[in-house]
């Protein structure tokens, strides 16, 4: 690591990191509010030696991806709410052919054109498999400036090891605040490794490479066992999630990116009042961190999902990874940050016995 | 004594297409320009996931089929991966002009030196022979134009090449598969195209009438026929723009 940090936004972080970890081709569509990552990619990508092109829309610049990652190289976009909609067309192709690209998906809230400002309610659209078909992706939230910058290098290695495309789910809130944020160090990536790429040239008895909807170099039965073993080997191998203060609580909060941090506030208040509050916070929201919610303490009265959403989106999960057999409740802020207070205040209300259960559909 | 018809190495395996179809003279085409220009061992096919689709197995180099629609970004991309390859688009006119558009208008607007090769053949042929709407002509009956397009509900047919040699690309021409000499025509507009890319002279569009006597429902000799009387009166076959482009 480099010695020192500096002071940067969220989605510099993200930018910096992907140009550190060897990322040499960025093709994206602004939107707010992570155009940021777009600016820096234009700014500093052909320093690196590397292709930046600001697409026509998403759906072009995600084609481009698909050309790009096809050859090896190490491939990244960017977008938001109606963009990353439009993004699930190429997550579906990535994943047909196994190609290794990076994604980030800064989440602002809303239905259509929704807010500009953070939101946790795109949590399905990147946790249920992009775009047509079954196929999985590895889904990272940071919880920082730190994490931006951590999870986007460590995600090209991981793309890389499972071949599937990774997505770094973050939020208006951390992808535009400013934080202390060592670096990675810089590494270069050779995109000629692979057998499966295509390259710029080749002899005429080598072996060909078609990157098609299927891998062609395989039968179906040989491929579909290849991908039902990614997708269990990348659930079993990569649930990840940080345990604050759970080992004595009596109720824990379960939270991820912007929300995550208010509800440590939450926690600390609520524990200076004799309130035993902790907290799991994922850091994989796909795999969802099952293993997390294995172990949790006796005496413990509930789970808290705390979220940016309307109704509860990664309720579901944790009803699943309980298998519904811990009450849970939700607090539920929509487009508001939730506020610290409003937490522990809602929590009092649990234990008084005063909320109803969260149902979730 | 008859020369002896041989096909070019570059092609290694038969085609998938229909009797009558140009898609097959088209690809013979590619990859005689390709052989004869020595490019064979840099050449990227970037095919769409329609009728062109049926080339990806013919043809050894290294191949790219991806959304439909999307070709001219995918080969914009690879060929900024890798500048000194030799990479093509063969695609359709629904993939090029209708759902993938923008794809081409923006492929020219950054005159990206690639060589994309358009089948004009009016019809949408993979799906089973729905109109076009950029290319089926009034009048003309397909299974989503049953009592033939009707310009006041579907508009009119445009010809692309007059919009792309609006934009600074290095060339854009149409060529027609109706007989042997325009089929020789259009052979020299795809080494035209391959050069360019040779010399990163810029964006080569050539657009290529080609029969469909499947979804036409014609003979292929009728189909030929058609072709030269009716289609070519709308989509002319000539050279639209020619410079080469700026280095």
């Amino acid at each position: 690591m480099s010695k020192g940090f500096q002071l940067m936004k969220g989605n510099e972080a993200i930018a910096e990191a992907a140009l550190r970890a060897g990322c040499r081709f960025y093709a994206g569509y602004p939107i707010t509010p992570q155009s940021e990552i777009l600016e820096y990619m234009s700014a500093n990508m052909a320093d690196r030696g590397g292709v930046f092109i600001q697409g026509e829309s998403e759906i072009a610049s995600m084609s481009m991806l698909w050309g790009a990652a096809a050859c090896g190289e190490r491939v990244m976009t960017s977008s938001s709410g109606p963009g990353y909609d439009l993004k699930q067309e190429g997550i579906s192709y990535l994943s047909s052919y196994n190609l290794p690209a990076v994604i980030i998906d800064v989440m602002r809230y809303g239905v259509g054109d929704g807010e500009i400002t953070e939101g946790q309610d795109s949590y399905w659209l990147a946790t249920r498999g992009g775009g047509h078909g079954d196929s999985r992706q590895l889904v990272l939230t940071p919880g920082s400036v730190q994490e931006c910058a951590e999870l986007t290098y460590e995600a090209f290695d991981l793309a890389e090891k499972y071949r599937t495309v990774v997505i770094i789910l973050s939020d208006g809130g951390i992808s535009q605040m400013i934080e202390k944020v060592v670096l990675p160090e810089p590494k270069e990536h050779d995109r000629s490794k692979f057998d499966w790429a295509i390259k710029g040239e080749k002899k005429k008895d080598e072996p060909k490479v078609k990157v098609t909807n299927l891998d062609r170099s395989m039968d179906y039965s040989a491929y579909d066992a290849m991908v039902r073993k990614k997708f269990s080997d990348m659930y079993h191998n990569e649930q990840r999630w940080e345990n604050f203060m759970t080992e004595d609580a009596e109720l824990i909060l379960v939270a991820y990116g912007i929300s995550s941090r208010i509800c440590k506030s939450a926690v600390r208040r609520a524990r200076e009042a004799g309130m035993k509050l902790g907290l799991i916070r994922p850091i994989t929201a796909w795999p969802y961190p099952k293993k997390a919610f294995e172990n949790l303490p006796e005496g413990l009265k509930g789970l808290v999902t705390v979220e940016m959403s309307l109704s509860s989106q990664m309720g579901l999960d944790i009803r699943l990874a309980t298998e519904y057999k811990v009450p849970l409740y939700g607090y539920l802020t929509s487009k508001y940050v939730p506020t610290t207070q409003g937490i522990v205040d809602f929590c009092k209300g649990v234990l008084a016995g005063d909320v109803k259960e969260l149902e979730v559909y | 004594m008859a020369a002896k018809m041989t096909k070019p190495e570059m092609i290694n395996q038969q085609v998938g297409w229909c009797p009558g179809c140009g898609h097959g003279i088209i690809q013979r085409l590619i990859a005689e320009c390709c052989e004869e220009l020595g490019l064979c061992e840099k050449t990227i096919q970037v095919v769409d996931i329609a009728c062109a689709y049926w080339s990806i197995d013919t043809l050894n180099c290294d191949g790219i089929a991806g959304p439909h629609g999307r070709c001219a970004a995918v080969a914009t991309a690879i060929k900024k991966v890798y500048p000194d390859s030799n990479v093509y688009v063969h695609a359709g006119d629904g993939c090029s002009y209708v759902i993938g558009l923008s794809e081409t208008c923006y492929a020219a607007q950054r005159n990206v030196p690639i060589t994309m090769i358009v089948v004009n053949n009016g019809i949408f042929g993979m799906t089973g022979g729905q109109m076009c709407p950029a290319t089926t002509l009034v009048g003309d009956k397909t299974v989503s134009s049953k009592k033939g397009r009707d310009d006041k509900v579907a508009g009119e047919p445009f010809d692309m090449l007059n919009i792309l040699q609006n934009y600074k690309i290095a060339y854009a021409a149409r060529g027609s598969l109706c007989d042997p000499k325009h089929i020789d025509q259009t052979k020299k507009m795809l080494k035209k195209g391959f050069e360019n890319q040779r010399d990163k002279k810029g964006f080569s569009i050539i657009e290529i009438l080609s029969p469909c006597p499947t979804n036409w429902k014609l003979s292929p000799a009728d189909a030929m026929k058609k072709m030269k009387e009716e289609n070519e009166k709308v989509f002319p076959v000539k050279v639209y723009v020619d410079n080469g482009g700026d280095e």
